[in-house]
């Protein structure tokens, strides 16, 4: 017991007594440490920030659109487009869904006061807001009243709002859309980067029924209808009846494949979670090589520390170190300067994501597994290569380790 | 009283093997070194005194022989019980002095007491100051080793063989790195310790160096040539004399 207090003290003393390479040592365990848990925690926070804004569109929303099939490369409309009558069908008919929009998109050029742009307009209908929830910064919603009469009134997000009015109060003043002057009646709170990095701020909103007679000639069909469910419960139950009803107006018959396809918020955040996924499984290998161009530097340092110290060894076997003094003083050693490289490292990968944050504005979580992996690899290679060198060196005869240069 | 036997080798031989050639190190060599006696060793390079004064020393085993250290059979001991008798009973000098860099001469010389397992020492920093004191670097006490010069790094390191109060001391060329003026310091140190009691046995291949001992053996070939008492002994001023009549 003494013995190891006494060896304690030495070893110590030997980290003390070298400092830069102490230090070296330790840098090399930091560094390895700290991108480990850089890189492992952007990782979870990109998938994380992806799965919140998916979710944050409320999950109870489904999307209802004509069936497409890749052909010779383009994407084919296999039935007949969802319409005026599917529309009606699901309002009148629908107990589980509460809200309906049609959705049509139409591309076109955007003229404001103090800009121009060529956008993808949207054409929903006054109850689109609710079922994305789309709050008001500004103005207000265009109400059903607007749809039936097909006005040109319009809402817009922030990123128009800057190109096309900069510094402007947008309400009550003109979008000129294919020379159609729409007025812009409400202004959307700012929504930042959707789930696949769109800006949902770089948008137009105008009634559908509008966009449908002035803007893509006289056209029936929807892109997609857009439906939110009574609550987060019953979206299954909204998909079954939804379908169920659509089947009935499009004539199908029994055993006949559906001509239309419904996606749920929910089955969205399924694929979302595959793409994220895969992004965890690329930012972990990255992370492992990381991890492994590390641990070959701290084997590097700590090898060649130890060989450095061989006559050292030599001398203390001399005058009277056994075998298990030396290897006990190594161990304290590797074991020191791993443990605090890897405390710092944690330091450095925290503060590292802190930074990115206050940059970038990238919100990074600190993954607690990534401070257990990056740390726990650090301190395995550095203790591993601190003592198997010294091990042998310490088995060496005195007076062969006195020897060496 | 009969003198206590120090050093005991009875037809001790070490052979190296390296692949089919076998050399033939030190060859039946009987030794007798009593209590006090200031031993030197001399040969030309190959003549086996370095292996020898390893195999005194408990750094290497003999090949065949037997070696009593203080009356202990060095032979059957295992690793640890080597490493113990080095720590209790020897105290090793080497001509690189074999310092630890960047550590002052106190802790150097404070070392062997650390790997001490006896507890026969309580105040380990005092026991070194002493023997800082006793090689005259009382001064020179918290000076790193980077400080010193070649002669006083030479001091420290036989004030680390003095520390554990060994029963012997062993010298590997202590002198071969110093300037004439400080190997006769370093050798009219070791002529201090011997009238203080101490057994020292230091290989040398310097005859003025020697001639400060009371007994020169000369090897050659691994085998004991001459072993004979010196007449006139060197002294300090003695050899600083030759010195000058030489310059």
């Amino acid at each position: 017991m003494r013995q190891l207090f006494k060896t304690f003290k030495v070893a110590f003393q030997a980290i003390y007594k070298n400092r830069t390479r102490s230090l070296l040592t330790m840098l090399g365990i930091i560094i390895g440490v700290g991108a480990v848990i850089m890189t492992i925690s952007a990782g979870e926070g990109a998938t994380k920030q992806v799965q919140d804004q998916i979710s944050g569109l409320g999950t109870n929303l489904l999307m209802i659109y004509t069936k497409t099939e890749h052909r010779a490369g383009a994407h084919v409309r296999m039935g007949k487009p969802i319409n005026k009558k599917d529309f009606e069908m699901l309002q009148k008919n629908s107990v589980w869904i509460s809200k309906l929009s049609p959705l049509v998109v139409s591309v076109a050029q955007a003229i404001g006061p103090n800009g121009y742009k060529s956008i993808a307009i949207y054409g929903v209908s006054d109850q689109y807001f609710d079922i994305l929830s789309r709050d008001l910064l500004t103005g207000e919603y265009f109400k059903e009243e607007d749809v039936k009469t097909a006005r040109k009134v319009c809402v817009i997000g922030k990123t128009i709002k800057d190109e096309l009015f900069l510094d402007l109060d947008p309400i009550g003043r003109q979008i000129r859309i294919d020379k159609i002057p729409f007025t812009v009646v409400g202004f959307l709170k700012e929504e930042g980067k959707g789930a696949m990095g769109q800006d949902q701020d770089d948008i137009i909103l105008a009634p559908y029924t509008t966009i449908q007679n002035r803007l893509s000639g006289y056209r029936r069909g929807y892109d997609i209808i857009m439906a939110s469910a009574n609550s987060e419960d019953h979206i299954t139950d909204a998909k079954i009846e939804a379908t169920e009803l659509l089947r009935e107006t499009h004539r199908i018959l029994e055993g006949e494949e559906n001509d239309f396809e419904i996606t749920t918020q929910i089955e969205l955040q399924e694929i979302t979670g595959n793409i994220t996924g895969i992004l965890t499984i690329l930012l972990g290998a990255i992370a492992s090589i990381s991890l492994l161009v590390g641990g070959i530097g701290i084997m590097n340092i700590m090898l060649v520390s130890v060989t450095e110290r061989t006559r050292e060894i030599g001398t203390r076997l001399a005058i009277g170190a056994r075998e298990s003094d030396i290897l006990t003083q190594f161990l304290i050693e590797a074991v020191t300067l791993s443990l605090a490289g890897g405390i710092f490292g944690v330091l450095l990968g925290v503060i590292g994501n802190h930074v990115i944050y206050k940059i970038t504005n990238f919100y990074i979580p600190t993954a607690l597994y990534s401070i257990l992996i990056g740390f726990g690899f650090a301190a395995f290679v550095g203790i591993a290569f601190g003592y198997f060198p010294a091990r042998k060196a310490a088995k060496l005869n005195p007076i062969d380790a006195l020897r060496y240069e | 009283m009969p003198l206590k036997k120090v050093i005991e080798t009875k037809k001790v031989c070490r052979v190296f093997k390296n692949g089919e050639i076998e050399v033939h190190a030190v060859t039946d060599v009987d030794l007798l070194i009593e209590e006090g006696e200031f031993v030197a060793i001399m040969g030309a390079s190959g003549s086996g005194k370095s292996t020898f004064l390893n195999i005194l020393g408990c750094l290497d085993k003999p090949t065949s022989g037997d070696y009593y250290l203080d009356g202990v059979h060095v032979n059957n001991l295992n690793k640890n019980e080597l490493a113990d008798i080095r720590n209790q009973k020897i105290g090793f000098i080497f001509q690189s002095y074999n310092l630890l860099s960047r550590t002052t001469a106190i802790e150097n010389v404070e070392l062997p007491l650390v790997y001490d397992r006896t507890g026969r020492f309580s105040d380990s920093k005092e026991l070194a100051k002493k023997a800082l004191e006793q090689v005259g670097l009382g001064d020179r006490l918290y000076h790193k080793t980077n400080q010193l010069s070649g002669g006083e790094l030479q001091r420290v390191a036989i004030a680390r063989a003095l520390v554990n109060d060994p029963a012997l001391i062993l010298s590997d060329e202590a002198t071969g790195n110093l300037d004439s003026k400080a190997s006769i310091d370093v050798a009219d140190l070791f002529v201090e310790l011997n009238d203080k009691g101490k057994t020292i046995v230091m290989i040398t291949h310097e005859p003025e160096i020697a001639q400060f001992a009371k007994r020169m053996i000369y090897l050659r070939d691994g085998r004991v040539l001459t072993d004979e008492i010196i007449k006139n002994r060197s002294t300090k001023e003695s050899a600083l004399r030759d010195l000058e009549l030489t310059a």
